[in-house]
């Protein structure tokens, strides 16, 4: 018995995803039992709404991150999405899905364009979806003029306010997008092509991997998702304004790697940042809980992404 | 050409025009955008207008420099902007205090050595991705400036903003001043070490490079740059703010990046990444003087960035291609 519990925790240890979801459930348990109100069902499933909008930014995030890039306009692009949408979508239709697919398709071009930058003109995708961020922080202005804008789109209101079966449709949408990657991941050409790019690019392109065209569409799968999470967030505020994806920027990085995937491509998985993101929501309601200054509450965040770090993001001994 | 026929003159001289490739693409740029400058605004050729220039560039060619040291050994920091507040916030209430200004400028020093040398043994140590424990840190730094100085005030000598930010070109000789160290400090086993370990750490260490003690004095010093740039942006606006520093972050990254210094490490100059932040200033300032609105400004960053980085890039592509 005691031999078997040592076995699993060894596994555990060994497989990041795991270990992430396992230190999820042991904060819920504890902060449940000492937190009054903690554990109701309303406040988990908030928890859970507010983890589904980082957990579907960081999709993307962690196709590109696998892939050995990374995308920093995913902050820009679900702003775009969400002051976009409202101005975009028109009156005639009344369910509100046209709009929908407008926002979709300008979030996935932009994501595109990256992909383009990085592939055809060899800018780095650092620099590449850097620059996008500025351009596009700067078009933003210009079309909405800085003022937060309402929205009235049926489809968006129903994607951020409505609970289907007492579940979040936030929360359903996430499921599917999760199943949708880790099939992408572990069960496509694709997934094995963009992990054997990460893991070795010039090997990868030599074994006769098109790698322009893997990164076109993983950028432009980047942008997909982080406008998906744009739209689900308009939802849930039912405003949009200029700075309201900023936030999920470094929060998305934040979650791949908690999940146990390696910043430098190659390897890890969507599984681990699923867990990867509830922990953050976790950690940031844990500590809005307790009382404190702004720079205490700052300083706790960083402290604890750096104690997470310690047990699940450890790059591999050389 | 063999490498055993060379001699030593020639290596030098061949690793200098290796690491210099792609770069003319950007000394064009920044010469084409200095001269723009120099007739939209004649002044700028007078030592005021001079000093003042270079004002406004000092802080971001500091970050700069500090963003592609780290860089060069394959390290990167997200944690310079809150690193520049905490230095401007220690300076605005110390300088004020028993400790006098030397006191203020030793504690700036100081604080930014411990942080950064901090933030290196846990990268180094700990073998944990230099990105996320910056980003952490940024939290933690950003959080300590906060509790120093909740809002932006405290106290700078107005002499010292006379001396740093004032008509005489104090720093641009400055500048000068820490180039001549950087080349100074290449020379040494240490700063060899840096390009060794950023281009191939395994290599370097069984090379005898020690590897983590180099890490650790890169992230150290590079901390140093950074909080000093605090004291400066401090006696610029005469008062501490514990979020001032917040655009330098991705400003230094562009600026390195621009420069040509590459993620991996051991790719990049030092003047590149000089250069680079050059071209970002200079950019923002002609840009200023066209009478282009903020946001336009951005827009326009944006696409000259891509310029700037996919140019070099494409015609050496084509170059190669017959």
């Amino acid at each position: 018995m005691e031999q078997k519990a040592v076995s699993i925790l060894k596994t555990a240890l060994r497989n990041p995803p795991l270990l992430t979801l396992l230190l999820v459930a042991l904060v819920w348990l504890a902060a449940s039992l000492t937190l009054r109100g903690f554990g109701a069902y309303g406040h988990l499933r908030y928890l859970l709404e507010l983890s589904a909008v980082i957990g579907i930014v960081a999709a993307g995030q962690t196709l590109v991150i696998l892939m050995g890039g990374i995308d920093l306009s995913v902050g820009a692009i679900i702003t775009v999405t969400a002051i976009l949408l409202p101005l975009l979508s028109p009156s005639a239709d009344p369910t509100g899905l046209s709009g929908l697919a407008i926002a979709l398709a300008i979030a996935t071009g932009i994501g595109f364009l990256n992909g383009a930058g990085a592939a055809y003109l060899r800018v780095p995708p650092i620099i590449m979806t850097l620059a996008m961020a500025t351009f596009l922080q700067g078009l933003l202005v210009i079309v909405a003029g800085g003022s937060a804008v309402s929205v009235t789109n049926a489809a968006v209101l129903w994607l951020g306010q409505a609970r289907p079966l007492g579940v979040p449709s936030g929360v359903m949408l996430w499921i599917a997008v999760s199943a949708v990657v880790l099939v992408i991941i572990h069960r496509t050409p694709l997934g094995a092509r963009l992990l054997a790019l990460g893991a070795n690019p010039l090997a990868s392109r030599l074994s006769g991997i098109n790698v322009t065209r893997s990164m076109l569409v993983l950028y432009a799968m980047s942008g997909f998702f982080a406008g998906l999470a744009g739209i689900l967030i308009l939802g849930m505020n039912r405003q949009g304004y200029v700075g309201i994806g900023e936030p999920y920027l470094l929060t998305s990085i934040a979650a791949v790697v908690l999940g146990g995937t390696s910043i430098l491509g190659g390897r890890g998985t969507y599984a681990g940042t699923i867990p990867g993101a509830i922990l953050l929501v976790t950690t940031t309601a844990l500590i809005t809980v307790v009382n404190a200054s702004p720079g205490w509450r700052s300083i706790m965040f960083g402290s604890l992404i750096l104690a997470l770090l310690l047990i699940s993001g450890r790059e591999g001994r050389r | 050409m063999n490498i055993a026929f060379l001699s030593r003159q020639n290596l030098f001289f061949s690793v200098q025009r290796r690491r210099n490739r792609g770069l003319n693409g950007l000394y064009i740029v920044v010469g084409l955008f200095l001269l723009a400058y120099a007739m939209l605004f004649p002044g700028l050729l007078g030592i005021s207008g001079f000093s003042k220039f270079t004002q406004n560039w000092f802080p971001l060619a500091l970050v700069t420099m500090a963003q592609a040291l780290l860089m060069l050994n394959g390290g990167i920091s997200l944690a310079i902007g809150p690193l520049v507040s905490l230095g401007a916030v220690i300076a605005a209430t110390t300088m004020g205090g028993p400790l006098g200004p030397i006191g203020g400028l030793l504690a700036v020093a100081a604080s930014g050595l411990l942080v950064g040398a901090l933030i290196g043994v846990i990268v180094a140590q700990l073998r944990l991705p230099a990105i996320i424990v910056t980003l952490a840190g940024s939290f933690i730094i950003g959080g300590i400036a906060l509790i120093i100085l909740p809002r932006p005030g405290g106290f700078i000598p107005d002499w010292l903003s006379n001396l740093l930010a004032g008509n005489g070109p104090v720093a641009f000789g400055l500048l000068v001043l820490l180039l001549v160290c950087w080349k100074l400090f290449l020379a040494t086993p240490l700063g060899l070490g840096i390009y060794a370990v950023g281009d191939n750490p395994v290599g370097a260490f069984r090379s005898g490079v020690p590897v983590d003690r180099v890490r650790v004095t890169a992230f150290a010093l590079s901390g140093l740059l950074t909080a000093l740039v605090g004291l400066f942006v401090a006696a610029q606006t005469g008062s501490g703010d514990p979020v001032i520093g917040t655009p330098f972050t991705l400003n230094s990254i562009a600026g390195a990046v621009l420069g040509g210094v590459g993620f991996l490490g051991g790719k990049g100059t030092m003047r590149g990444a000089i250069c680079g932040s050059l071209l970002l200033s200079v950019m923002i300032n002609v840009m200023f003087f066209l009478g282009f609105s903020p946001v336009t400004q951005y827009v326009a960053q944006g696409l000259i960035i891509l310029a700037a980085v996919a140019i070099p890039e494409l015609t050496s592509q084509w170059s190669r291609k017959p």
